[in-house]
């Protein structure tokens, strides 16, 4: 097993890491604590607080020493810093938040009646039934109505949506016609009664084309 | 019998509108049908399927589920949610409950009579109790995901089967809760993207609960341990409808291919107690699908998007072999939707929104026996009146001098006056008419165009006087007392001193408008009782009964007071009270008297009725004047060409 130098760790040490010596206990850990931890080679990342000399200087200088205290003052630090700042955002979004709160309060207060008329009118008998008319919401009507379209949508899809196996009723005529001996033509062709309104909107257009075209004079 | 000029007319462009539910009462052996545009009829099958009663359509109404309760009360509920219940009596709606349950798919009554229970779009089954007055709200069962398509009960009334989307549910009726959940194959045998939705559940007394679903099966499964017993698979497309027999031992269902399968509990073997279900008959009598079946104890019946309303009677249960039992297909409606203006050769027909004013084509060709003679001036579109508001329009009628147009909703009645001048025509309505006319079921003109008769759905009649352009409500005929039964039909004399109605019970007033008093049968009768009487004693020929249409019209030529013309949907026929009548053994249709054989020959054979069937299918026939007729056809093809798309079928060889 190749013996490793311990090299300083690049990550900040946390309190539990700090708990015995700086040193590791036995060398077998120290090989270990070397390898987890992972120290590439070059100085790149190395700390310029802890590895000064690390570098250029030769290998047989010692580790530098970090007490306890210090390390443990330093986590501390951190942590009252994380701390702050996060009470700092909860305080700065409770903030925002009272603020909306009392914006949509005030824009609630506009929509409503003054509250002079507001008592009047829960005063005043519910509905008088003599009246010929009746109070509908609105609201309760489209709700209806657009169930009773999803409705309708959903019978429509089940029976002529896709995937249902259909067919035009010309089609369905014509296929006796294609089977006789004699083959005849099919149903909206031998029917005259086909389709007239079809025919009646054609022949109206065919009218204006013309018409339109008379009326452009050809250059 | 005179000769006559006929015009031909086909261009009323009518569609009935598809038969969305039916529901058999076996007490009163009738039958409720209910139309996707909110209609509901009732046809008595006993007086030769004869359409009695109906009430109009609306708009928002789309009826999904129509059943009967204990005492012969008719509910419906539909895709707004609401319950409704008809009033028999009155010809109108009683009462309108919501469910809160969003738009209601199914709808059962308890084997009672005295429970409701309802099938909603949000996946709850409500219970409903069925008061005298109304119905109550009692409580809810265990909610399901998706939406309650059929519903079933038990005949103990234990337990309640509702089919759903991919599985069915069955639930005790005591805790409300679902005891079993058995997930439906979403094809027979094989994998499919589609859902499966299960159209139709009938629960048997033996536990056993028959299931038709939109892969085209029919599955049997044991509600006591939740299992699949049994599966056909009988259709290429959805099978949309269950009906099973009160003896539970056939079923019928419809398939969206228009066939109807009849299934049949046999024996295993010759011998065997054991029995299972067999399909035994496939009835091709639609073309579109059949979305709803009934099984009457000799019959089964069926309807569906094309419109027709087909009932079969079953050989071996009907007792007697007669004409009876043959196929019944209902197609054209038993009210006249035609009426006619003698003077102006003017017609009004009635859609269900809007009426159409026609004028009539002339020709002044003439030739002989058969021809067909060419129009020198073609029919003209006068008028297309649309009415406000969602509800459709009862009855309609014109005058015969061609200047009142009336027409009456369930809401509303509207009076219009005509003018023409030079060829223009301008209408006017009148306003303020009286509140009591609304909701007539009747509307009839007398000769003059002076007066206006109106039948209400209360059992009244209204009498007013047309004046000026103004209507004056002269005379209210109440209705006898302790009878509140509808006017159906209406017949004024030429004369105008004399008008009859026929009640939903078939009895015949006559009231006499110029004295405002009532009779009963004693005017016609005395004239009319020499030749009825022989008519009793000798019979009717047996074909003559033997016509399946009811008679539509009847008109009299104010010339030859002898000859009565009347015509149903497949015949019109002028009947001569001074010729003989016909025996059995004579031929009862012959259009021409065989000219080569002698004149006492043909003295001999003539007879009373001179039918002719050269006009079918006929939606109303009626005089015009000396010589000349008029018969508005409908043919089924044009019908068909306007119908929603059929399935696909696949023949060989196309």
């Amino acid at each position: 097993m190749v013996q490793l130098r311990p090299r300083p760790s690049r990550t900040p040490a946390s309190a539990e890491a700090m708990v015995d010596e700086g040193q590791p206990a036995s060398e077998e850990e120290e090989a270990e604590h070397g390898l987890l931890l992972g120290q590439p080679s070059s100085g790149a990342a190395a700390e310029p607080l802890e590895d000064e000399e690390a570098d250029e200087e030769s290998d047989d200088e010692a580790p530098e020493e970090l007490t306890f205290a210090s390390a443990q003052a330093e986590a501390r630090e951190e942590e009252r810093r994380v701390r702050e700042s996060a009470r700092r955002d909860k305080v700065l979004l409770k903030e925002k938040r009272r603020r909306r709160e009392e914006l949509f309060v005030e824009q609630k207060k506009r929509k409503l009646l003054p509250d002079a008329v507001l008592q009047q009118l829960a005063a005043a008998p519910q509905t008088s039934q003599n009246k010929s008319y009746v109070a509908l919401r609105l609201k309760d009507q489209e709700l209806r109505d657009s169930r009773q379209q999803a409705a309708r949508a959903f019978i429509h899809e089940s029976l002529y949506g896709p995937g249902t196996n259909r067919t035009s009723v010309n089609k369905f005529l014509s296929l006796d016609n294609k089977r006789l001996p004699v083959k005849k033509a099919a149903a909206q062709f031998l029917n005259s009664a086909w389709g007239t309104q079809k025919k009646q909107n054609a022949k109206r257009y065919k009218r204006r084309w013309m018409i339109r075209k008379m009326k452009t004079p050809k250059k | 019998m005179g000769e006559f000029k006929v015009h031909r007319v086909r261009f009323f462009n009518y569609i009935p509108s598809g038969i969305r539910c039916v529901a058999y009462n076996n007490q009163s052996n009738r039958l409720a049908v209910s139309r996707t545009d909110g209609t509901v009829e009732i046809y008595n099958l006993s007086a030769n399927y004869f359409q009695e009663k109906f009430f109009p359509g609306h708009e928002s109404r789309s009826t999904e589920a129509l059943c009967w309760a204990e005492g012969q009360r008719l509910f419906s509920a539909g895709l707004n949610g609401e319950i409704i219940e008809y009033d028999l009596q009155a010809l109108n709606i009683k009462y309108a409950v919501d469910a809160f349950g969003g738009p209601i798919w199914s709808m059962t009554a308890s084997p009672s009579g005295s429970q409701l229970l309802v099938g909603c779009e949000d996946g709850s089954v409500k219970l409903f109790q069925i008061t005298p007055e109304k119905i109550e709200f009692e409580r809810n069962f265990d909610r399901q995901k998706s939406r309650i398509l059929s519903l079933s009960w038990h005949p103990s009334g234990t337990h309640i089967a509702a089919g759903s989307i991919d599985y069915i549910s069955v639930f005790d009726v005591k805790s409300g809760s679902a005891i079993h959940k058995m997930m439906v194959d979403r094809q027979y045998m094989g994998v499919s993207k589609r859902k499966c939705i299960v159209w139709g559940v009938a629960f048997l007394s033996d536990g056993t609960v028959i299931s038709v679903d939109s892969a085209g099966k029919v599955q049997f499964w044991d509600s006591a341990t939740g299992t699949l017993a049994k599966s056909h698979l009988i259709a290429n497309a959805d099978v949309q409808s269950i009906a099973v027999a009160e003896q539970e031992d056939s079923f019928v269902v419809g398939t969206a291919e228009g066939t109807v399968f009849h299934f049949q509990l046999v024996p295993v073997a010759s011998s065997s107690t054991e029995k299972q279900w067999v399909r035994t008959k496939p009835f091709q009598h639609h073309t579109h699908d059949v979305r709803t079946v009934a099984h009457s104890p000799t019959a089964l019946i069926s309807g569906g998007t094309d419109t027709h309303l087909v009932i079969r009677p079953l050989m071996e249960k009907v007792e007697v072999k007669n004409y009876d039992a043959a196929l019944r297909k209902i197609t054209f409606p038993h009210r006249r939707l035609i009426s006619c203006s003698k003077k102006r050769q003017l017609l009004l027909f009635q859609f269900a929104h809007h009426l159409e004013l026609w004028r009539l084509g002339s020709t002044v060709a003439t030739g002989k026996n058969g021809d067909t003679l060419p129009l020198s001036k073609n029919a003209e579109h006068l008028l297309h009146l649309k009415t406000k508001g969602p509800e459709n329009i009862i009855c309609s009628c014109i005058s015969p001098c061609g200047s009142w147009i009336a027409c009456s909703t369930a809401s509303r009645f509207f009076l219009y006056r005509l003018t023409y001048q030079h060829d223009n025509l301008s209408l006017k309505r009148v306003s303020k008419m009286p509140a009591f006319l609304r909701s007539a079921v009747q509307i009839l003109f007398s000769e003059d165009s002076a007066k206006l008769f109106v039948a209400s759905n209360q059992g009244s009649l209204h009498v007013g006087q047309l004046l000026e352009g103004r209507f004056r409500h002269l005379h209210t005929f109440q209705p006898q007392s302790g009878t509140v039964e509808a006017m159906c039909l209406l017949a004024v004399s030429p004369d105008g001193d004399w008008l009859a109605a026929s009640g939903t019970s078939a009895g015949v007033h006559v009231y006499s408008v110029k004295h405002l008093k009532v009779f009963e049968y004693s005017i016609p009768g005395k004239q009319y009782t020499e030749w009825s009487r022989t008519v009793q004693k000798q019979g009717f020929h047996h074909l003559w009964l033997q016509r399946d249409t009811p008679i539509t019209h009847i008109s009299f030529h104010p010339k030859r007071p002898m000859h009565i013309l009347l015509h149903d949907a497949y015949m019109f026929c002028i009947i001569d009270k001074s010729l003989p009548l016909p025996n059995d053994k004579t031929l009862l249709y012959n259009p021409l008297p065989p000219k080569s054989e002698s004149d006492v020959v043909r003295r001999r054979t003539a007879h009373a009725f001179k039918i002719s069937k050269i006009y079918k299918p006929l939606l109303f026939m009626d005089l015009l004047d000396e010589g000349t007729l008029v018969a508005v056809e409908r043919p089924l093809d044009d019908i068909i060409a306007q119908l929603p798309p059929p399935i696909k079928k696949k023949k060989f060889g196309t």
